[in-house]
């Protein structure tokens, strides 16, 4: 079995006139939680749409679990398991009907489908809620129910579209642990997000902002990538001061943590003087400023803004 | 083949759960039935007539008397003036006014003509028809029976004869009909709601992924609601039968295996529709449009035979117009299956035709 079990080579999807994938390229091995960042609008549900055999391609090539995304849309289907952005159950069926349900269409059936769900219950904590009507089940069962569904058939691959979207910080906490669980038994997860401290636990990820692939890496070498580049100044009135030192030189950008601002800078030491001093002559208290290690989101914005640069 | 039982015991699930569905299939058809069966009666009779009798004799009683013991008129009063007689039919309290002239009796005994006249109110041009024929009859069986004029041996001995419906019963017209008329409405009606739904709530992109086929998506999905037509169908043939005595001449076998082809064409319409629709309530609405010209243009009401001839092509459109023919041809007249193939081909043919255009359809939606 080959150990990369998703690769996309230049993957392109155009609609008339709107390029919604440019050029798409990565390798993902088996094992592994892959995390695919970006605004809302930026290809990601397209890009999991061309990968998954559903969507056509314009250019480019793919391949799936050894099976080309172009001449095997069908074979694709069979090794994979997908887990949509809207919670894809039967709300009128209840959580075994669901399973049976999926079960079947992915060719189980008899003990080996009863003894499968059994096995999916328990890995997933709805055991307890086998006659529970799907529609009644909270968000973050219903997720977990949605990826019971898809893994069933045991693929090897899985696709979740914002899987965590819209759930409570525990439930989406369990949901990972799930995750984790998945891949640590062998399977490769892609999982688009757009929430940047999900990011963090994957494996690899890559930014895709307008179609185009920022940046793939791991996210701790992408956040140290981003050393010494970032100045965290706690200073009142905050929105005059983020206005103001958005102007100076050396300022890439400006993020707004509630108490504090996270300055995106060229040099650090260069420019906390420069900010020292501009807020002396506005009048803006700064009750301290110290460099620190840049998160995921630094890192988002950092190319965002570089690509506004080059635009 | 899993995949199409898997989609159909879904579907099956579902449906027995959703109280809304179940209750419309049930209480729609019978609802149908106790209004046309009881309340839609094409049946002319007990017409409001009005009497003006100024003659008051024995022989005008007993003329007063032939049009009260008729069927078809009802005399409601005795008028005691023209004025009365005129506003009466004015205001619509009579469809007729009898007007007996007082020298009536006094013509007759000397042989003379005597002038009767009936009043009719022509704006319903049914009853009024009916007024002016029956009126005649009894004119015509009164002067028999009173011997005013000699028994007459006529050359032509005429002798019509009411096949299949003689009592001109207008139940046994209307409610096979009905059958027609459900299915056409309810099935498409269902069964688009039932894929549009998917399609609604997100679940058909989960299966999107499947490794399902859109034809056993479409024939997992087909498969109860085949089961809910000949339901129907059943309790609709079953009530008229026992309810309304309507007897059934013709093969019930024969009934069935037609039902079923004019079923694949409502399911086809259905299916046809929701491949248009975004959300249940266009797929109504859409299957609405399709589904009204059925009422008035298949021959449901009306006749084909008084409809001009660029309409009645219409109507050869409808699947319903031939479905009628068929389940009244197999009811009323005990038709089979060769007998009734003129209506049977063209059903096959639209059959044939909606299905695949609608897998085709949904297909490219799908893919």
């Amino acid at each position: 079995m080959p150990d990369i079990a998703i690769s996309a080579d230049k993957l392109t999807k155009r609609f008339g006139k709107f390029t919604a994938v440019d050029e798409v390229s990565f390798e993902i091995p088996y094992g592994s939680i892959f995390g695919f960042l970006g605004a809302n609008g930026a290809g990601k549900s397209t890009t999991i749409r061309m990968l998954c055999g559903i969507l056509e391609p314009t250019s480019g090539n793919g391949k799936v679990g050894g099976f080309d995304v172009q001449t095997q849309p069908e074979e694709i289907k069979d090794v994979i398991g997908y887990v949509s952005q809207r919670f894809s159950l039967y709300s009128d069926l209840n959580v075994v009907e669901n399973l049976t349900f999926y079960g079947q269409i992915y060719g189980l059936e008899g003990t080996a489908l009863s003894n499968r769900i059994k096995e999916v219950l328990i890995l997933t904590g709805l055991d307890r809620f086998r006659q529970r009507l799907a529609g009644d089940l909270s968000g973050g069962m219903k997720q977990k129910l949605a990826i019971a569904n898809a893994i069933l058939h045991q693929p090897k691959i899985i696709f979740l579209d914002e899987p965590t979207a819209g759930l409570d910080p525990l439930s989406r906490r369990s949901i990972w642990e799930l995750l984790y669980q998945l891949a640590e038994g062998g399977t490769s997860l892609f999982v688009t997000t757009h929430y940047m401290e999900e990011a963090e636990r994957c494996n690899t990820i890559a930014f895709i902002s307008d179609g185009k692939l920022l940046k793939i890496g791991q996210p701790a070498i992408l956040r140290h990538q981003l050393k010494d580049q970032i100045l965290e100044v706690a200073c009142q009135p905050l929105m005059k001061a983020s206005r103001l030192f958005l102007k100076l030189e050396g300022v890439r950008g400006v993020t707004v943590y509630g108490t504090t601002l996270n300055l995106n800078v060229i040099d650090q030491k260069t420019v906390e003087a420069r900010v020292i001093a501009a807020a002396a002559k506005e009048g803006i208290v700064i009750s301290s400023i110290r460099p620190i290690d840049a998160s995921l989101e630094d890192v988002f914005s950092d190319l965002d803004s570089r690509k506004a640069e080059h635009a | 083949m899993r995949s199409i039982w898997a989609i159909a015991k879904k579907e099956f699930i579902q449906i027995s759960r959703d109280r809304r569905t179940l209750s419309l299939l049930i209480i729609m058809p019978m609802m149908q039935l106790m209004i046309y069966g009881y309340g839609i009666n094409t049946d002319v009779k007990h017409l409001p007539i009005y009497v003006y009798d100024q003659d008051r004799s024995y022989l005008s009683r007993r003329l007063v008397n032939a049009f009260t013991q008729s069927d078809y008129f009802t005399v409601r009063t005795q008028a005691t003036s023209l004025a009365q007689g005129y506003s009466a039919l004015d205001k619509g309290l009579a469809q007729s006014v009898l007007v007996i002239p007082p020298d009536f009796t006094a013509n007759l005994v000397k042989k003379k003509t005597a002038q009767i006249q009936l009043l009719i109110d022509g704006t319903d041009s049914t009853p009024a028809n009916v007024a002016l024929n029956s009126s005649q009859a009894i004119i015509n069986a009164f002067m028999q029976n009173e011997k005013l004029i000699p028994v007459q041996v006529l050359p032509i001995d005429f002798r019509p004869r009411l096949w299949y419906n003689p009592d001109l019963k207008s139940t046994y017209f209307m409610l096979p009909g009905l059958i027609g008329l459900v299915l056409q409405f309810l099935v498409p009606m269902i069964t688009a709601s039932a894929i549009v739904r998917e399609k609604e709530r997100g679940n058909i992109e989960q299966l999107l992924v499947t490794p399902i086929k859109p034809y056993q998506l479409i024939l997992g999905k087909i498969i109860p609601y085949i089961f809910i037509g000949i339901f129907i169908a059943t309790s609709i043939i079953t009530t008229m039968h026992l309810l309304f005595v309507v007897p059934i001449h013709g093969s019930i076998f024969t009934l069935f295996l037609l039902t079923l082809v004019y079923l694949v064409v409502c399911l086809g319409i259905g299916l046809w529709a929701s491949t248009i629709a975004d959300n249940q309530q266009q797929a109504s609405q859409i299957v609405m449009f399709f589904a009204m010209p059925s009422i008035l243009l298949s021959g449901f009401i009306f006749p084909l035979e008084s409809m001009p001839v660029w309409v009645r092509g219409i109507s050869y459109c409808i699947p319903m117009t031939y479905f009628l023919k068929i389940v009244r041809g197999i009811i009323l007249k005990g038709m089979g299956f060769f007998d009734l193939i003129d209506q049977v081909w063209p059903l096959l043919l639209m059959a044939f035709l909606v299905i695949v255009f609608s897998i085709r359809r949904f297909s490219k939606r799908m893919a």
